[in-house]
């Protein structure tokens, strides 16, 4: 166990830092416990963690502000943990740069899962990036991203443009919650007034059209005020 | 939100004057009328008093009232007393209708004032009675998981050795599932806090009724995997303005509700459908229904009766519901429950499909 990832967890409440140790190291990776920005700063500085899960409302400083400083150089994944009834928090801190969030209070299941999830995507955009020929797989689904062709079970999903456009985005994330905005801007290049319901509209129909079901394991998770995130691709796993 | 209320206060101004401006005029014509069928002076006078008197009490505050009055003296004055259509206040049985005219109506202004802040005071008082039971609940309830979390852990700490392995995971599972029992009270409490405070306003996202069904039961399942629920939705995609996570919190419970105390459940009903301006959410279940005797005091947070002060689980319920209805009234709907007649219970509560107008903040 040489090549253990190591997680530098922020967290100034001592029993959530030791609890996430705990299970950070119960799951084979390498826990850095550290209860401020400052500190946090420090250890990320010598130790140069695989990734950070960081509380957002820390004593020294705003955990955000620290989010932004590590993102100036560092493409790490970066999971927060915040209230559950702060949807304008977890936007924001996806904005500026964070991988995921977890809720709390959070089972342990779900964060390991997070954790898992985030280390994947990284080292899989690493590997991959968006090389040609590239095609995303998941679960039935494949996406073909030269031909942009989609296909569930061998059969062909017939997208408009932008259906496609947006349906490839979140699988070039998959794995990542991408918000409204990012999404918008990303698809359009611009938002406006009418930027959210166009997305609201474009998404309805590609759900209809992969064939998704409320409640069951669809392709495209929603997350309700914060954005939407495509199911992890089967090489990821 | 100040734009909002200096818009209501225009409202408020045009309404009242047209009231005023209404009445008077009808007020005047009809005396008019009377003089010319009657040719009888002692009406008039009456007639005027009973305007005015109308006038104090459908209008707000003293402003309108007093106008009315001054303007019906003056009106009475020159139109309808000698000498005819001359002002004349030399004449002292003129001067003291005047005086009796403007007295009527401070004092009808003055009872109608007095009325409406009663009324204002007891809705308060409702509000405040309705809080402080829910705060007698809530800190009830949070004895017994607190008991089960704080003994067990204090248990298995101090009797590490002695304990068996299986005595162990009996107690952590008490644990575990008390304490997401403390998280659903907290995620309830805090939902209300989200929209205490009785003048703040519900900020409203045009939300896709696809997505919200989802989450929610995404949700629901990782809790409930073993119970099915049929979904019954449109086919088109229908947007509906709302704060979501309260709404998902109102479909949480009632979904809950029906898992935790209906018993003998099979299978939950969750529909959803549109008819003219509001969208109709509909949760029913085949479980044992709600008994009659609590139907009453279902939704206004009275639900401890005595012997039913220890039983946790009603509690939470009882806890739940009020939540529900509190969101459910601030978002302008509202909410019913019925037995269904094939047994089981049927909760329903509607929201408005109207254009909103205050969602260029979302997101």
């Amino acid at each position: 166990m040489k090549n253990r990832y190591k997680i530098l967890v922020i967290e100034d409440e001592v029993h959530i830092n030791n609890l996430l140790c705990a299970l950070m190291d119960a799951n084979g990776y390498q826990a850095l416990a550290a209860h401020s920005c400052e500190e946090g700063n420090l250890m990320f500085a010598s130790h140069r963690p695989d990734l950070v899960i960081l509380d957002l409302g820390l004593p020294d400083r705003d955990g955000m502000q620290f989010l932004e400083e590590i993102r100036k150089d560092s493409l790490v994944p970066i999971i927060v943990l915040s209230a559950r009834t702060d949807e304008k928090d977890k936007v924001l801190a996806l904005n500026v740069g964070a991988n995921d969030y977890v809720t709390k209070p959070f089972g342990s299941r779900e964060l390991v899962a997070r954790v898992g999830s985030a280390l994947r995507t990284a080292s899989h955009r690493a590997e991959n990036g968006m090389r040609p020929g590239g095609k995303f797989k998941s679960r039935g689904l494949i996406i073909d991203y030269d031909a942009r062709y989609v296909t569930i079970d061998g059969e062909e999903i017939r997208l408009t443009q932008t259906e496609y456009n947006i349906v490839a985005l979140l699988s070039e994330h998959a794995g990542k919650m991408l918000t409204y905005d990012t999404i918008i801007t990303e698809i359009w290049g611009y938002k406006d007034a009418g930027s959210t319901k166009k997305l609201q509209v474009n998404m309805a129909n590609i759900r209809k059209k992969l064939g998704a079901q409320p409640g069951k394991q669809n392709y495209i998770i929603n997350e309700l005020g914060v954005g939407y995130r495509m199911s992890e691709g089967d090489d990821q796993m | 939100m100040n734009g909002k209320n200096i818009k209501e206060k225009h409202v408020e101004v045009i309404k009242n004057s047209l009231i005023t401006v209404g009445s008077l005029v009808i007020d005047f014509l009809l005396c008019l009328l009377i003089q010319n069928i009657f040719s009888e002076e002692a009406l008039v006078p009456t007639i005027v008093v009973l305007g005015v008197f109308l006038i104090a009490v459908f209008t707000d505050g003293y402003l309108y009232g007093v106008l009315a009055s001054i303007c019906s003296v003056l009106v009475l004055n020159y139109a309808f007393t000698f000498p005819y259509f001359k002002i004349n206040f030399t004449i002292p049985e003129n001067i003291i209708s005047a005086v009796i005219m403007v007295a009527v109506t401070l004092v009808t202004c003055f009872l109608t004032s007095k009325i409406k802040y009663q009324e204002s005071l007891k809705a308060e008082s409702e509000k405040e009675k309705m809080r402080a039971n829910l705060l007698r609940a809530v800190s009830h309830d949070l004895r017994t998981p607190l008991t089960t979390i704080y003994g067990s852990s204090s248990a298995i700490l101090e009797n590490e050795e002695t304990l068996t392995t299986e005595q162990k995971r009996q107690m952590l599972l008490g644990i575990q599932q008390d304490s997401q029992w403390l998280c659903r009270m907290v995620e309830n409490l805090l939902s209300i806090t989200r929209l205490d405070g009785s003048h703040v306003k519900i900020i409203k996202v045009p939300t896709v009724l696809d997505e919200l069904i989802d989450s929610v039961l995404v949700k629901f399942n990782k809790h409930y995997a073993e119970y099915e629920v049929s979904v019954d939705i449109p086919d088109d995609m229908i947007v509906i303005p709302m704060d979501p996570i309260l709404i998902e919190q109102v479909m949480s419970n009632l979904l809950e509700n029906a898992v935790l105390h209906g018993k003998g459940l099979t299978q939950i009903w969750l529909r959803v459908f549109t008819i003219r301006n509001q969208a109709i959410f509909e949760i029913r279940d085949n479980g044992c229904g709600i008994a009659p005797e609590k139907m009453k005091n279902l939704f206004n947070g009275n639900y401890m009766s005595e012997e039913e002060a220890t039983d946790r689980q009603k509690g939470n319920a009882g806890i739940g519901l009020s939540v529900c209805a509190t969101i459910v009234r601030a978002h302008g709907g509202d909410i019913t429950a019925e037995n269904s007649k094939g047994g089981g219970a049927i909760f329903r509560f509607n929201l408005d499909l109207g254009e909103d107008d205050e969602h260029e903040e979302s997101v």
